[in-house]
């Protein structure tokens, strides 16, 4: 099919009124393009940002390389209209449409959405508003698209639950092949979307809200949440990818033409982390580890490279430096890049005299900066946050580091962690001191390449499903800004103040996500008022309201306090308690107690803790320790 | 010795959307993809040597634009052009490429002029064609073509710097850059010739908007402008910047 013939669903006119065209009209490389009437089920694969964020997401380009492997199904890709064209669509009635076909959404057989962060929670409505699509799942017609959701928000759906037919929860290679075969099958036998949705919940990390009830008690917490029907499970468990060298990697991805916020090839290590950092959500949804060899990481190496003609390639995982192979992937890459005139972008890395010695091949040393992400200033609050970093290993790396010639140092922190106290954010100061103390020490003053720099930033910290901070109340906007405020005024008292540089990021969009992270079905109308109310990109800082968003919980009456300011209780039932995970509740309560006590787990690799993840039966959980 | 080929390329449909910057983004990753043996910069960072002679307008196509890319092997023309058609995206093609000389203007100092068609929208085409060749007429007979704000109006320095530094653009004549205008003579496309270079430049948009401000009986628009050729200047006369290279 010839391109360059392809018609537009938007005018030139439109075209040349709306900020960088290009990312409205496909006909990128690796795009896919197939005939609509030779498939047989049309799948929208929407990212509900803008083209340049959700092209740089490489879960996006998995399942659109896999789906399109599979001859009966087209995938293609819908992505947020930035707000001049959202305008423009509104007043003209246009329709949202897919890159590819150009088709209007409401058209497929699937519209389905990758919720990578719960700050996009408004922009599912615009996707559906602009699609034509109902909101409410139960208001939709039979030849609607199945509306369904996946990624890391799919770990507490019940906020947004209503506006979706149905959620995949797990790894998406697994199991969009049984669904497809089940909708063709439906849909040959004239079977009702009613019927296809209780049938579709029947197939393993399938979710479909529609098909629970759900009931609250007086103070507001969950009393129950039931299936409808005897055939529909009381837990969705995640399904995930057993063998990841025998698993889709797109060697073929889709390269923008405008540039994305990942501009180079990824190459995805591994799945899942060993740490067990206590406040992470990724460290446990993911788990078991699963590890890719370095023959097979070499193998989607160069072929990407090839396919793509990317002049940059950057490694990524939950944590690098923990691969077995690492030492070895990055000889084979570092001298297949030099070969190739290509950049690697290394991730950042533990800090060790390996890790530096690969920078310093990589890296122009004056140039870069050198990254620690202690996320807390004192060794108590990282046992309690079961953050397996000590003083000591950030300052023997620090000279290390310092003796090669680096002199930019980056920190990163959070406040508002369970248990912290103000010795605590204090501390966080004294290690930036620490450490730059260290530099004058260790370099001589007529080698030195002027002060050192570090830049420390906080985060402020949002509880989440899944880990042991999930019974953690969260701080308030107030606590929140006392804690980054004395951090600030303990780096002034420093006696190296000059050389630190202090940020925190904002606070009110923390609250709001606090809320979506552990917030029940009740949400979803302050989600609908807000968004009618006009919150729309509220990941962009300078479009989120803080205030629309309490209106919007007051106007709709959402206890939201109740979500995020009070300890839950241990024998408390969860919205998300009907995932299963692999992780179990008990497991997760007991982390929660040992980080009251302080103290730490141990990480996977060196002993397994039991969380319940071995029922999988794969990757680290099956590997001789 | 450095040896440097320049190519020919032409672009259509969707993809003339892109801008300049994503232009050269996209070669430099085709060059990657072919196997050709680009020369690199040294560094931590290299990246290929490679310059154009004209950056591409927005939605404006091209059947002559030009590419120049250093080497670090001396290869046939013919198979650099395959090579790179070889893993070129749709709507995106190289017609042509040749070895520059030695002592050879980079493409972007050696543009002088360049041809250009404009599309005009509308169904009746001879009606359009009709309009389009009062038009043209009247207009080339105008000694002076004045663009942008007369002098006089122009607002104090003191204005620009708040509306963001922004100047305003003084009125200039570009009459003696309109070198040829006609209409096509079977569709509504108007044809011309404009100097290109660093004394006056004139954008085939410009001369569209003067156009059409002489168009009374209609409003006229046009959604497609297509640069046909680009030259340099040998000896008095205008040459493709390809033959700038081939005649060599």
């Amino acid at each position: 099919m010839d391109f360059s013939e392809r018609k537009l669903a938007l005018s030139h006119e439109i075209l040349m009124q709306v900020e960088k065209p290009s990312q409205y009209t496909g006909g990128e490389l690796n795009s896919v393009m197939k005939k609509a009437d030779q498939v047989k089920v049309r799948f929208a694969m929407c990212f509900p940002d803008i083209y340049e964020i959700g092209m740089s997401h490489l879960g996006m380009q998995i399942l659109y390389g896999l789906m399109n492997t599979y001859e009966d199904v087209w995938c293609e890709r819908v992505f947020s209209p930035w707000k001049d064209l959202d305008a423009i669509m509104r007043r003209d009635h246009i329709p949202l449409f897919a890159l590819e076909s150009q088709d209007p959404v409401k058209g497929f057989d699937f519209l389905g959405m990758t919720l990578q962060y719960e700050m996009c929670y408004a922009n599912i409505l615009q996707v559906l508003d602009l699609a034509g699509i109902a909101f409410h799942a139960e208001d939709r017609e039979e030849d609607d698209p199945i509306v369904i959701g996946g990624g890391p928000c799919v770990y507490n759906t019940e906020p947004i639950a209503e506006f979706f037919d149905m959620f995949y929860i797990g790894e998406g290679e697994v199991m969009y092949r049984r669904l497809f075969d089940l909708y063709e099958e439906c849909k040959e036998k004239g079977i009702s979307r009613h019927d296809f949705l209780r049938r579709a919940a029947q197939i393993e990390g399938i979710y479909v809200p529609s098909l629970y009830d759900v009931e609250y008690k007086e103070d507001g917490t969950l009393k129950s949440m039931l299936p409808k029907y005897d055939d529909i499970p009381v837990k969705v468990r995640k399904v995930l990818v057993q063998d990841m060298d025998g698993s889709f990697y797109p060697e073929k991805p889709v390269v923008p033409f405008i540039r994305a916020a990942q501009d180079r090839a990824v190459l995805e290590v591994q799945r899942g982390c060993i740490r067990g950092c206590r406040f992470c959500q990724a460290g446990q949804i993911y788990k078991p580890v699963r590890e890719r060899s370095v023959d097979t990481l070499m193998k989607h190496a160069e072929a990407i490279l090839q396919n793509t003609g990317y002049e940059e390639i950057s490694l990524s995982s939950l944590s690098t430096s923990d691969h077995s192979g690492l030492k070895q992937l990055l000889e084979e890459l570092i001298g297949e890049c030099n070969r190739r005139k290509i950049n690697i972008s290394l991730p950042s890395l533990r800090i060790d005299a390996f890790s530096l010695d690969v920078m310093n091949k990589v890296q122009d040393v004056k140039k870069n900066s050198l990254t620690f992400a202690p996320e807390a200033g004192s060794q108590r609050m990282r046992n309690v946050i079961n953050k397996g970093l000590t003083q000591d290993d950030i300052l023997n790396g620090a000279t290390l580091a310092f003796k090669g010639g680096w002199n930019k140092v980056k920190l990163y922190f959070m406040l508002g962690l369970p248990f912290e106290q103000e010795e605590d954010v204090r501390a966080i100061a004294e290690l930036c001191n620490e450490i730059a103390k260290v530099y004058y020490e260790t370099v001589p003053k007529d080698q030195r390449n002027g002060r050192v720099q570090i830049t420390a930033s906080s985060s402020f910290f949002v509880p989440k499903p899944f880990t042991a901070f999930q019974w953690a109340p969260m701080d308030t906007m107030e606590h929140f800004l006392d804690k980054a405020s004395l951090c600030k005024r303990s780096v002034r008292e420093q006696l190296n103040q000059k050389s630190i540089t202090y940020h925190y990021h904002e606070a009110g969009t923390t609250i709001i996500e606090g809320i979506f992270a552990r917030g029940d079905r009740r949400v979803a109308a302050a989600i609908e008022w807000a968004y009618r109310d006009g919150a729309l990109f509220d990941a962009w800082t300078e479009q989120f309201s803080y205030e629309r968003w309490i209106k919007a919980f007051e106007e709709c009456g959402v206890d939201y306090e109740n979500y995020i300011f009070r300890e839950r209780g241990e024998d408390e039932l969860f919205p998300w308690d009907y995932v299963d995970c692999g992780v179990r509740k008990e497991w997760l309560l007991n982390e929660w107690r040992r980080a009251r006590a302080e103290v730490t787990t141990s990480n996977c690799r060196d002993k397994c803790s039991g969380c319940g993840c071995a029922s999988y039966q794969c990757g680290i959980c099956v590997k001789k320790r | 010795m450095s040896i440097t080929v320049r190519f020919k390329f032409a672009r259509k449909g969707p993809v003339r959307y892109l801008g300049h910057l994503d232009m050269l983004r996209y070669f430099q990753k085709a060059v990657m993809r072919s196997g050709i043996p680009a020369k690199y910069t040294e560094g931590f960072h290299p990246h290929q040597i490679m310059s154009f002679a004209y950056p591409l307008g927005v939605a404006m196509e091209t059947e002559g634009d030009y590419m120049d890319l250093e080497l670090t092997e001396e290869i046939p023309a013919e198979e650099l052009s395959r090579a790179l058609n070889d893993v070129m995206n749709e709507g995106i093609w190289i017609c042509g490429a040749a070895r520059l000389p030695e002592k050879a203007l980079n493409a972007m100092a050696s543009v002088a002029a360049a041809d250009y068609e404009i599309h005009v929208d509308g169904t009746d085409t001879e009606k359009l064609r009709g309009i389009l060749m009062t038009a043209v007429v009247n207009m080339m007979q105008e000694k002076i073509l004045l663009l942008g704000k007369p002098q006089e109006e122009a607002t104090s320095s003191a204005d620009h710097r708040k509306k963001g530094g922004k100047k305003e653009k003084k009125a200039k004549d570009i009459r003696p850059g309109i070198l040829s205008l006609t209409v096509d003579d079977q569709e509504p496309v108007i044809k011309m010739r404009l100097l290109s270079g660093s004394a006056l430049n004139v954008r085939p948009a410009d001369v569209f908007s003067l156009l059409a401000e002489r168009v009374t009986e209609d409003t006229i628009t046009a959604s497609r402008i297509v640069r046909k050729e680009i030259y340099g200047e040998r000896n008095g006369e205008y040459v493709p910047l390809l033959c700038l290279g081939a005649d060599a």
